[in-house]
């Protein structure tokens, strides 16, 4: 079990790793490559040359302007769950990090990676979604913002133009009075969620978002709910009701769990 | 081949290895190292977990060559460390192995425990070894072994944040998600209903979409085989001779990409206004090979028409082996939502760009949208 023979060049800049891209055919980025490896091993991809991100400077940037904070796409989710990378939103992302396959995997895998790849499963993609962030995406003609709404098509299914790299996530400063929840429902500890419920509750600054992951799909904000949150309204049965219409078609066990993890991210805000 | 450098255990080490070559491949086949134990391959059971650069990775989906310059240490290089001669005595004591397999990984990851949070609960200890796969002892020694090593331990000083740049982030506001008639097509519905004989192991996905022209003028546009493989994305007609169909379809699916070549049948039925088209095709690079079958069925609707369309498709080879069906079900139902707009977008007159077949769907989808709002307005 070893993976068809391809190319490595080790990107030292952008413009380098986007010019690689760029100038070959089945050309693919890679960062940690926790999510590429295992395919590449059992031959499912084949890429004709990889464009490896590990050394490129500008993607370990840390930016923070009074609204938000930039995190560049080679911090890993270890960095992220240590405080490494420091916390802007209630303590979501640490937490978040921390839930995140294996310390062994946290240590390599990044979140621009994991975002990149958009397995619905996958925690950042929910993560991004409940805090509004936006990505930014480089290519040669220069960087474009995205939410991750736009940023995701379908399964696996981006945005990315094949010589762009996600290189960055702006997420905003929460208010120190800012709640989050996050429930996820895994079989096993690091496992590939079967269900995501996360929640986002800034008073001081009017958010609320509510949002339903790991529907095989990219993740629905409930705006119904979000609504009724930002009011104080019972949330309940109007949660119950949005991820019922949102999965509608799906079995309804996977309906049950997906209602299951919004209602405990929802408690855990005090909703 | 990439020429590196590696530190191994204290010791320089440099050699030319292809890129494929994972590190815990070269530690084992090169450098004789096999106390790395190679498990899964994918990442999941630990057996191949070294320290890259002093943090436990996994060395069986990291590749060598990108390692160059790490600093790695695998179970050889602990001989004289205190802690892991702390847990060898303990493993022992506690009867924390039996065939051995998992332990050079259970032991770098043990130690990782240790130094990183101190003395800390059971509950702890089973999380954090959660990404060590034991098929023999049940867990219980390993985790009284950890157990009493982490006992009065303290953890290492907590992580320093990096303070990050004082800078304005450049937040242009993102183009908001606009719920457009188009993108609310790709929402496809399985179908949740038994498989019909002789169909077992097939995924199915209906979908229905309305056409602004009624079923004379949509029907005869339904017959031409090159304007539907227009509208689906990858697809392409190389010979028709009104019942044998010859084309192609590349399949992009994140990293994964797919090359299908094939043949098909197709049948209509005049007076019904239904039909079928049903194929088979062979992906070249991996071998996998794909049935298909997609039944159409046309119908007025108020002004227009409705176009109801199944598609049901079963995967084989190498690319079944992929185990997250339900992803392939949301790109084929996206793939479905996509070809659904287009048909409309042609069929109501709205100009198309005319498509290679390599265009990603997102492009397509682009397009897509400029057609329907062009379509709209006219």
């Amino acid at each position: 079990m070893k993976p068809a023979a391809y190319d490595l060049t080790l990107a030292t800049s952008l413009p380098d790793a986007v010019a690689a891209l760029g100038a070959h055919e089945g050309a693919k980025a890679v960062s940690g490559g926790c999510s590429l490896g295992p395919m590449l091993n059992l031959r499912l991809a084949r890429p004709s040359l990889l464009v490896d991100l590990r050394r490129v400077e500008a993607l370990r940037a840390l930016k923070r302007s009074d609204t938000h904070l930039e995190i560049g796409a080679g911090w890993t989710h270890g960095e992220i769950e240590d405080g490494v990378v420091p916390d802007v939103t209630a303590g979501l992302m640490a937490r978040v990090a921390h839930g995140i396959a294996y310390r062994a995997v946290r240590n390599r895998g990044t979140i621009g990676g994991s975002l990149a790849h958009a397995d619905p499963a996958a925690d950042w993609v929910s993560t991004m979604a409940v805090l509004d962030a936006r990505l930014v995406i480089t290519g040669a003609g220069g960087t474009r913002l995205s939410r991750l709404g736009d940023f995701m098509i379908a399964a696996y299914t981006t945005s990315l133009a094949d010589d762009e790299i996600l290189s960055a996530v702006q997420v905003p400063v929460l208010s120190a009075t800012a709640r989050a929840g996050y429930h996820k429902v895994c079989r096993k500890t690091g496992e590939f969620a079967q269900a995501i419920g996360a929640v986002v509750l800034d008073r001081e600054a009017g958010l609320a978002r509510v949002v339903c992951g790991a529907i095989e799909a990219p993740p629905v904000v409930l705006e119904a709910t979000s609504a009724a949150l930002l009011k104080g309204e019972p949330v309940e049965r109007v949660a119950d009701e949005e991820v019922e219409a949102a999965l509608a078609g799906h079995p309804a066990s996977f309906r049950a769990m997906h209602r299951a993890a919004v209602a405990r991210a929802l408690n855990e805000v005090g909703a | 081949m990439n020429a590196i450098t590696l530190t191994v255990n204290g010791r320089r080490v440099s050699a030319q290895v292809e890129p494929r070559t994972q590190l815990a491949d070269f530690l084992r086949e090169e450098l004789n190292l096999t106390g790395t134990h190679l498990g899964c391959e994918q990442g999941v059971c630990g057996a191949c977990t070294v320290l890259i650069d002093g943090k436990p990775q996994r060395s069986c989906i990291a590749s060598a060559a990108a390692c160059d310059g790490a600093d790695i240490r695998t179970i050889e290089g602990f001989d004289g460390d205190v802690v892991m001669g702390e847990l060898r005595e303990a493993f022992s004591a506690n009867h924390a192995l039996q065939c051995g397999f998992c332990t050079p990984g259970m032991l770098m990851s043990s130690r990782d425990i240790v130094t990183r949070l101190g003395a800390c609960s059971e509950r702890t200890i089973r999380e954090e070894l959660s990404g060590n796969l034991c098929r023999c002892t049940g867990y219980v020694g390993i985790v009284n072994a950890v157990h009493s090593v982490a006992c009065g331990k303290t953890a290492r000083g907590g992580a320093v944040a990096v303070a990050p740049v004082e800078a304005v982030a450049e937040v242009a506001p993102a183009p908001s998600a606009s719920a457009s008639p188009s993108l609310a097509l790709a929402r496809s519905v399985a179908e949740g209903a038994a498989a019909p004989a002789g169909k077992e192991g097939w995924t199915a996905l209906s979908q229905r979409v309305h056409i602004p022209a009624p079923p004379a003028q949509v029907w005869p546009a339904l017959k031409d085989m090159n304007l539907l493989a227009r509208c689906l994305p990858g697809a392409e007609v190389t010979a028709f001779d009104g019942k044998a169909l010859q084309g192609r379809m590349v399949v992009k699916f994140g990293p994964i990409k797919a090359a299908f070549g094939g043949d098909a049948t197709v049948d209509f039925d005049d007076a019904a206004q239904t039909g079928t088209v049903s194929g088979a095709g062979r992906d070249s690079g991996s071998g996998s090979q794909v049935k298909g079958e997609i039944a159409f069925a046309l119908a007025p609707e108020g002004e227009g028409s409705a176009l109801d369309v199944t598609l049901r498709y079963r995967i084989a080879g190498p690319l079944a082996q992929f185990s997250r069906g339900a992803l392939v079900q949301n790109l084929v139902g996206h793939l479905a939502g996509v070809f659904a707009g287009n048909l409309s977008a042609q069929l109501s007159g709205a100009p198309m760009a005319e498509a290679p077949a390599s265009l990603s769907v997102w492009q397509m989808l682009k397009a897509m949208l400029k057609g329907w709002f062009a379509g709209r307005k006219s």
